[in-house]
């Protein structure tokens, strides 16, 4: 049996001195290449999961290992971000003042290396997202779901292992949830890419080969 | 359309996206380098023009009195001072700045009518002074300024005084200046029996002793001749008198609380700048920047507002120097070269008003929670 590409074990976070308890002991396993949802309520932890995974955060009690190495020990967090994982928010988070095409290269600028093929790259990670029409555009000019795609090409930006998509259709309409998920989909298995997808919607959950659901902090199934 | 973003231009978006703040800021900071560099230029430029003034004359030591202000001394001492085997000539001198016209000050020396410091000047009109006349010779520039020529008189404090001669010496302080007899000045000045100070040509060196040897022994052998008398190198004395000090302290004091309120400018914008970008110094931080790219993203901008600011504040204070130099009240005084070294100095303030105005704005940037950042409205 190979070992997990993302594990954590007993994993707990609580907030406002321990009053807030948003995990409470997760144990999880999953493999390079796997496709997971998590699905739970509003307030369930689903998001601090995702964010502990994501080395967003640093759990209060417990462990997160990448490849068998601690997060935050034996790699560090800032690296972990930049080479490792990309991030798809509900909210896009996408920068104002930059355009479609610079807000792509946002996450090559935290890496060093030749920059010289940062704006051909970005390109071609907005083609492949159907968008080489609205390279210029700055992000009060697009859609929605042209900015949850300006979002996906940014993820994809220093080729990580890791694609983690925490709520990605939470802002879009139906044609647009649709769209994106057959996107993602699409990037994991293109790229081989590991896919966590964070919903609360049933069919995007109940859609992934594996799902699991979070309530009050821990896994029920 | 260039699709490639930079570092640098991703930190120029960033001053740019408020414009009118941004443009405020430079503004502040361009005034405060443009302070810096006309007045601390004109302070220096005055220090440069005493020195010159000294070379041009041939003078080696100045003799005041040891006391704080070193303010005058008895005249009386000038035949002892004379007599020194080291001493080729001594020439008393009083100066004063005194009001020639309500728009126009100048400087104004009295010298005696057979000083050696008259030997450096070329008369361009007229002739010399006499002691004990009320004559007076007129600097080229002043002259100028003034519309006068050899044969006119010109009213001081009161009294008339012919205008005998227009000289032409070797720095603005001359060139500006007023040259009148040692006795009328003291007059004027009610210093009857007392000097400003003596200047001192040394006679040469002797053959195989260093220069600065000599002058070191001569002050001694002043010193130890004239108790209560000090004899201060040309150089020394063109740095340490009390006019250049007080135009070193005015320029330095008055430059420094504007360079404060620039780099408060500065650090007010950057502030506000990482308040309102918290989510999206989140965001960095989410995509993978380090804590040090963060800041130096934030310290980025804070040098482009300083270095920008500077660049205006040069075009500022070199403007307004050009502008001193063309009025009446301060042509007289001092020219309006400006070192390149001043310039570049006043560009090292001004990045390191950036870095020190940026400093904390960075730091609190950085250090953000990238979640707490991302939950930021």
């Amino acid at each position: 049996m190979t070992s997990p590409q993302l594990e954590v074990r007993n994993l707990c976070k609580s907030y406002d001195e321990g009053r807030i308890e948003a995990l409470r002991g997760v144990d999880l396993s999953i493999a390079a290449g796997e496709y997971l949802a998590i699905s739970g309520p509003s307030g369930s932890g689903k998001s601090t999961l995702l964010q502990l995974l994501g080395g967003l955060d640093t759990p209060t009690s417990g462990e997160v290992f990448f490849e068998n190495a601690v997060l935050g020990i034996a790699i560090g967090l800032d690296a972990y971000r930049a080479h490792r994982v990309g991030f798809v928010f509900q909210a896009f988070y996408l920068l104002p003042t930059l355009r479609a095409v610079e807000n792509v290269q946002v996450p090559m600028l935290a890496v060093s290396g030749n920059g010289r093929n940062r704006g051909e790259r970005a390109q071609a990670l907005l083609c492949e997202m159907g968008l080489e029409h609205r390279l210029n555009q700055y992000p009060n000019e697009l859609s929605a779901g042209e900015r949850q795609r300006v979002a996906i090409a940014r993820s994809l930006a220093n080729d990580p292992g890791i694609l983690l998509a925490d709520e990605p259709t939470g802002n879009l309409d139906s044609v647009n949830s649709a769209r994106i998920m057959e996107m993602l989909i699409g990037i994991h298995r293109k790229r081989g890419m590991t896919l966590i997808v964070v919903t609360h919607e049933n069919e995007i959950a109940n859609a992934a080969p594996r799902h699991i659901r979070i309530r009050d902090g821990r896994i029920v199934s | 359309m260039d699709s490639q973003l930079s570092f640098a231009g991703f930190a120029w978006k960033n001053l740019w996206r408020r414009r009118l703040r941004t443009l405020l800021t430079l503004c502040g900071i361009a005034m405060a380098i443009g302070a810096f560099v006309a007045l601390v230029g004109f302070s220096r430029a005055f220090e440069h023009e005493w020195l010159r003034m000294y070379e041009s004359t041939g003078t080696d030591l100045a003799v005041v009195e040891k006391s704080f202000l070193n303010t005058s001394l008895e005249e009386s001492v000038g035949p002892k001072l004379s007599a020194l085997p080291v001493v080729a000539k001594a020439s008393p001198m009083v100066f004063n700045l005194i009001d020639l016209t309500p728009e126009i000050n100048a400087l104004v020396y009295g010298w005696q009518a057979d000083s050696y410091e008259l030997d450096s000047l070329t008369l361009t009109s007229g002739r010399r002074f006499r002691d004990g006349q009320p004559e007076i010779l007129l600097g080229d520039i002043l002259a100028g300024t003034l519309n006068k020529k050899a044969g006119d008189t010109l009213e001081i404090q009161g009294s008339t005084f012919t205008v005998v001669g227009i000289d032409h010496g070797g720095s603005a302080l001359e060139a500006g200046a007023v040259i009148m007899p040692l006795d009328q000045l003291q007059k004027l000045s009610s210093l009857e029996g007392k000097v400003t100070a003596f200047h001192v040509r040394l006679r040469p060196a002797p053959a195989g002793e260093a220069q600065d040897h000599y002058v070191k022994r001569a002050q001694a052998q002043i010193e130890a001749a004239l108790p209560g008398l000090h004899a201060i190198p040309a150089a020394e004395r063109a740095s340490n008198n009390q006019i250049v000090l007080l135009a070193h302290a005015a320029a330095w004091g008055t430059s420094s609380i504007a360079l404060m309120m620039g780099i408060l400018g500065i650090a007010n914008t950057m502030a506000m700048s990482v308040f309102e970008r918290t989510r999206e110094i989140g965001i960095l931080r989410a995509l993978g920047w380090k804590r040090g790219r963060v800041m130096l993203l934030i310290q980025t901008e804070a040098v482009v507002l300083g270095l920008a600011g500077g660049i205006l504040g040069l075009g500022v204070g070199w403007g307004t120097l050009r502008l001193l130099s063309a009025l009446p009240q301060t042509a007289s005084i001092v020219s309006a070269s400006v070192s390149s070294l001043h310039l570049l100095e006043a560009l090292g303030i001004a990045i390191l008003s950036g870095l020190v105005a940026g400093a904390i704005p960075a730091w609190r940037g950085a250090h953000l929670s990238p979640v707490e950042a991302l939950r930021h409205d």
